[in-house]
């Protein structure tokens, strides 16, 4: 039974060190931003032309106002849901818009 | 008494043992490769109808890059973990409940072989209208592909549970848990594992087609997306993710616990011991 709980061990390691890179890369995208408010509108920008797969994980986010080249428009973004945005590492800058 | 070894040839000693193994397994997968990347020149086709390994390897850094294979192939793993569970625990608990009740074994059985020969694919269309599209439908799925090779396989176990064991037990004294826990369960178990890696095989074939029909994420509708986006070699990506994926499955958990099952709790008999 050691190459399964080595695998589920190796899993386990991988699945914490994402999860770590996540919340310390959000951190580091948010910083300038603090103090979050409650809800509010923001700019995305990927380092890419944002696909479907993009757009549909931004709605989760908040409210899609707009896509222009590689930034995504977004409205009633949670603070909670933008650390969660801002933690993917395809996101590779956040900012505050004025909204429309 | 002395013996005669002979010196094996250097070019044997290459290819044995479990590392020759694996590089003539990977001699055969670098020569498909060759073949595949010398002929698609040859053949002269868009990359839509027929896409390079080139293409394929480029297709999946761009899915890494973009972050969309790492949340498919999450999406997918919960999916099936999940409908891997449900279906086992479901399938060993009839299994075993069929097995020793024969009123229960005699109303369920016609109902069983009934559902037995539905194929899951025919009943994804109507999950999707009772539960919707996505986790609920996927996992339901998988819990029927699941269930019924582990139902079967604990249900073989129970039954051949060697009667002396069990009668052992009861004139000791022993109550139906007990026996159950003792007896009947470590004879079944190797029955159950093979009626797991069964029904982990079905249902990863299962999840690709769940998948297509029923999300909008995970590795079958990537497979899916990518021939609807004429992104052929998406397709493959997801393929290979497939393939691997299953492999390291099967090489990391099924065939260790099936092996270990076996060898502590498989009440197996040797051909040494019956002699």
């Amino acid at each position: 039974m050691r190459i399964p709980v080595a695998a589920a061990s190796v899993i386990a390691a991988v699945l914490a060190g994402w999860w770590l890179a996540a919340h310390f890369a959000a951190e580091r995208k948010l910083a300038s931003l603090q103090p979050l408010p409650g809800r509010g509108s923001y700019s995305i920008t990927l380092d890419f032309a944002p696909e479907r797969f993009h757009q549909q994980r931004m709605q989760e986010a908040g409210r899609l106002v707009e896509v222009r080249d590689r930034t995504v428009y977004l409205m009633d973004v949670t603070p909670k849901s933008l650390h969660a945005i801002a933690g993917e590492y395809w996101v590779d800058k956040v900012a505050r818009w004025e909204g429309k | 008494m002395t013996s005669l070894v002979l010196p094996v040839p250097p070019s044997r000693r290459l290819f044995a043992g479990r590392w020759g193994k694996v590089l003539r397994g990977a001699s055969g997968v670098l020569l498909l490769l060759a073949a595949w990347q010398v002929s698609v020149p040859l053949v002269g086709l868009s990359a839509y109808f027929y896409p390079a390994p080139s293409d394929v390897v480029a297709s999946f850094a761009d899915l890494m890059r973009k972050g969309i294979l790492p949340v498919y192939f999450a999406d997918s793993m919960v999916r099936y973990g999940a409908g891997l569970l449900a279906g086992a625990l479901l399938g060993v608990a009839m299994g075993v409940l069929i097995g020793l009740h024969r009123t229960v074994a005699i109303t369920l059985s016609p109902l069983l072989k009934f559902l037995f020969a539905i194929v899951e694919v025919a009943w994804i269309p109507i999950f999707v209208v009772w539960f919707g599209y996505g986790f609920k439908t996927i996992v339901l799925a998988l819990v029927y592909v699941v269930f019924f090779p582990v139902l079967y396989n604990t249900l073989l176990g129970v039954r051949t549970a060697p009667q002396i064991l069990v009668n052992a037990l009861r004139s000791l004294g022993a109550s139906r848990l007990q026996v159950l826990r003792y007896a009947i369960l470590p004879s079944a178990l190797p029955g159950i594992i093979t009626g797991l890696r069964v029904g982990a095989g079905f249902a990863f074939r299962g999840l690709v087609f769940a998948e297509i029909v029923a999300a909008k994420t995970g590795i079958g509708y990537l497979i899916f997306e990518g021939t609807q986006t004429q992104q052929t070699a998406r397709t493959i990506v997801g393929m290979i993710v497939m393939g691997l994926t299953w492999l390291a499955i099967d090489l990391c958990f099924l065939r260790p616990v099936e092996r270990a099952t076996i060898q502590r709790w498989g009440l197996t008999v040797d051909a040494e011991q019956r002699a």
